[in-house]
């Protein structure tokens, strides 16, 4: 596996969505290739940090009584 | 001799539930659906970017969950199957009145890859870490809707490409190239925004 098909590869990989063997390749490829290791590890702190960014809001409690109003009355 | 057409049959009157179905459904729809109310909001927020909107859209899809509740297969994907209703109300009735369609041509949006420009500056990504949740919201909603949709159900709600795929009725495909392009873009205007608060020095223009 070349850098290209390496990096082609990259959110696919950190969304595990690559069959076993593709992982295999990528994995070997990383551990050999620093520049593509830290490009790998940039783009997965990106997407952990947009995840810690955007989870915290939840509905309002204010809605959920509206809702369970709605639907049971209560 | 004339005859009338055939009347068509009276459909028998639906069940009236007894007491303990209508509880089972309740026991159910609490443990399948409501537990994710947190979600629907959160997508809901994004598709809507208001808060208000998102109150109503949310509420009127557990309304419509919960009448359709016998066609939910019980035990399989709820989230995925809530998320649909959801997706559906919102193209039907709030985006015909709060947003025009979209007209930007997103095969136009040019790639632009962030760690290419901070690589000798910040590999880490550490200038991440300074910009505050509003911030990063606010560049989410101002994606193309296509992007933004995709997105938010893959790095904010955690589905797979495939439920994905069927959520937003596109090949699995679309989602990856999406996926692609919208990260690429939030994160090329995330750089944009460090570098303009100091946050980064940047290459130079």
């Amino acid at each position: 596996m070349n850098c290209r098909e390496c990096v082609e590869h990259l959110y696919e990989f950190l969304d595990r969505e690559v069959t076993p063997e593709l992982e295999r390749d990528i994995r070997v490829h990383l551990e050999e290739c620093p520049p593509c290791g830290e490009q790998f590890d940039f783009e997965e702190l990106f997407l952990k940090f947009l995840r810690a960014r955007c989870s915290s809001q939840g509905a309002p409690p204010e809605l959920k009584r509206r809702i369970l109003r709605e639907l049971f009355d209560e | 001799m004339a005859t009338s057409p055939p009347s068509p049959p009276n459909p028998p009157p639906p069940p009236v539930p007894s007491p303990q179905e209508t509880d089972e459904k309740r026991a159910s729809f609490e443990r399948e659906a409501l537990v994710h109310l947190d979600s629907l909001y959160r997508v809901a927020l994004r598709l809507t970017n208001n808060a208000s909107d998102a109150d109503d859209l949310v509420q009127e899809t557990m309304l419509k969950a919960y009448r359709a509740w016998h066609q939910y297969e019980k035990g399989t994907n709820a989230k995925g199957w809530l998320l649909t209703i959801l997706r559906h109300a919102f193209i039907n009735e709030y985006r015909r009145r709060t947003r025009h369609p979209e007209t930007v041509d997103l095969d136009t949006i040019e790639p632009f890859a962030v760690f290419g420009e901070i690589q000798e500056e910040d590999p880490q990504g550490a200038f991440f870490d300074r910009i505050v949740d509003d911030e990063v919201l606010r560049a989410i909603d101002q994606l193309p809707e296509a992007f933004r949709e995709t997105l938010v159900l893959s790095d904010v709600e955690g589905l797979s490409y495939q439920e994905i795929a069927k959520i937003l009725e596109v090949p699995v495909g679309t989602v990856k190239s999406r996926l692609f392009r919208a990260r690429q873009l939030l994160q090329a205007r995330l750089y944009d925004y460090a570098v303009s608060m100091g946050y980064i020095k940047g290459s130079p223009a």
